[in-house]
């Protein structure tokens, strides 16, 4: 029973962080809907910082916020296409890379203090961003054809490594060192 | 946070600031600075309060009036330097008085130095360097801009400079979070009172839409939530002079803005050699402000 109850809490805990890592998103992705690159398919996208945090912080409930998040975007915008099921995989993936790198692959645990740290992670980051852009851009060149496919490609790829590095890795860090937010992609860390 | 977490915050910082041409774009340009300082500090200061509550109350009990004297002599400082930066542009055209900035660099180890304090040689190295820079890249501008302009300028990079000192040494003692709140509060209200002055109308004069409105959230998220604040922890950690020579990497930024961005977004623009040339002599100042030089390794050993 005791158990039982532990269980429903930590569900409900899960939820909640759920939901509070979807209104982050939402809350930071949308004014940026004003800065389209291509009409409808994809814009300047900054919110692609909580890539790794939701990643890296979060686990596997901060990668499904990240691909909720971008599908309730989506909806939001008025930008819901059948390629918003890609879209929707590849937001998970993003994050869910970054998850797999510190949590099963690495074997120091996470931390950007070091040089050597910062080049794993820039690494990651780009994988991350190839799976995403590689997810995305055969379903976008099958259903619309008249989608200049390059473009897109490259403004997801760019999308998926310019904003998690040069503004990721200092919110990062901020949250690492000043917030003492313990990485939940750490098989490390103390329980 | 170490120093090279530090410095990679401060590149951060420079490269939120650098991207502000690119949301002043999409905000009309009827729209008063002041405007967009109240509108934006205000919805910033929200968030921070917001989401740091307990944090900024703790903070408040722990050091009180003192941190609320000293943040107000921090936005006083700033308002000032604000306003004569906006005057002494006029002056100058968009990419030569963005040059016009990193004069800061150059001014503030001169004030460290009249407040007897040291500074190294690699800083001195860096700060030459980036001196080369501006002045390479002012060129021939320089001995046709208007004396006033450069005064103004002048003027408003000491101010700026003393703003960097002191924000680095109250860093090092308050809690950054809440320093970088009352910075937004006391910035909200000392711009709104300018803004009432020059324009009674206020928030009614405002062509409110939704791209203006989403430039203003842009604003408040990058610009002034998340670089002042991440600008406040980095200097816990950063020495002052360091931090202005990380900051004058700024116009190395808004050049490469203006050359690989769309048009949709920004107005292009193509850099002239000297602009090239000193952008390269700024980013080679930081480089050694930012590089940890190691001296010759020394085997130790120890005996047993």
């Amino acid at each position: 029973m005791k158990s039982k109850n532990k269980r429903f809490h930590k569900g409900l805990r899960t939820a909640g962080l759920f939901f509070a890592l979807v209104f982050a998103y939402l809350v930071l992705a949308i004014p940026f809907r004003v800065m389209t690159v291509i009409p409808g398919f994809t814009e300047i996208r900054p919110v692609q910082l909580l890539k790794p945090v939701y990643g890296v912080f979060f686990g596997i409930p901060g990668c499904l916020a990240f691909a909720f998040g971008n599908l309730i975007g989506d909806l939001l915008g008025d930008s819901l296409r059948w390629s918003s099921i890609a879209g929707f995989a590849a937001n998970f993936a993003g994050p869910f890379v970054f998850w797999l790198f510190w949590s099963r692959l690495s074997k120091t645990p996470f931390s950007l203090r070091t040089g050597t740290d910062l080049l794993k992670h820039l690494v990651t980051t780009v994988v991350s961003a190839f799976t995403e852009s590689l997810l995305i851009t055969p379903v976008v060149m099958l259903v619309y054809a008249d989608v200049d496919a390059m473009l897109f490609a490259i403004t997801v790829f760019l999308n998926g490594t310019v904003f998690p590095l040069l503004l990721g890795i200092p919110l990062m860090i901020l949250m690492q060192e000043e917030f003492g937010f313990r990485p939940c992609a750490n098989r490390y860390a103390p329980l | 946070m170490n120093r090279l977490q530090a410095n990679l915050c401060l590149i951060c910082v420079t490269l939120c600031w650098s991207t502000e041409v690119i949301i002043f774009s999409c905000i009309p340009d009827g729209i008063l600075p002041f405007a967009t300082t109240v509108i934006t500090s205000g919805i910033a200061c929200l968030i921070l309060l917001t989401c740091f509550f307990k944090r900024i109350r703790q903070e408040m009990a722990r050091s009180g009036k003192k941190l609320l004297l000293r943040c107000l002599i921090l936005g006083v400082i700033k308002t000032a330097y604000d306003i004569l930066f906006l005057y002494g542009l006029n002056y100058f055209d968009v990419s030569t008085g963005a040059f016009t900035f990193c004069i800061t660099v150059v001014v503030l180890p001169v004030i460290l130095l009249t407040m007897k304090r040291n500074v190294s040689k690699k800083t001195w190295a860096s700060v030459l360097l980036v001196l080369t820079g501006i002045v390479c890249a002012l060129g021939g501008t320089l001995v046709n801009a208007q004396f006033l302009g450069l005064l103004i300028m002048f003027v408003g990079c000491t101010v700026r400079a003393f703003f960097i000192v002191k924000l680095n040494e109250y860093a090092k003692e308050h809690d950054p979070m809440t320093l970088s709140t009352w910075i937004s509060i006391i910035g909200t209200v000392l711009a709104f009172a300018i803004w009432v002055v020059l324009q009674p109308s206020t928030f009614a004069s405002i062509p409110w839409s939704g791209t203006v409105i989403a430039s203003f959230f842009i604003y408040a998220y990058f610009i002034v939530a998340f670089a002042q604040t991440l600008n406040i922890f980095a200097q816990k950690s950063a020495t002052a002079t360091g931090a202005t020579i990380i900051y004058s990497l700024e116009i190395v930024f808004s050049l490469i803005w203006s050359y690989v961005l769309p048009e949709s977004l920004i107005d292009r623009m193509t850099p002239s050699p000297y602009h090239v040339v000193g952008a390269l002599f700024i980013v080679a100042g930081s480089l050694i402000e930012i590089l940890e030089f190691k001296s010759r390794r020394v085997r130790v050993e120890i005996k047993e």
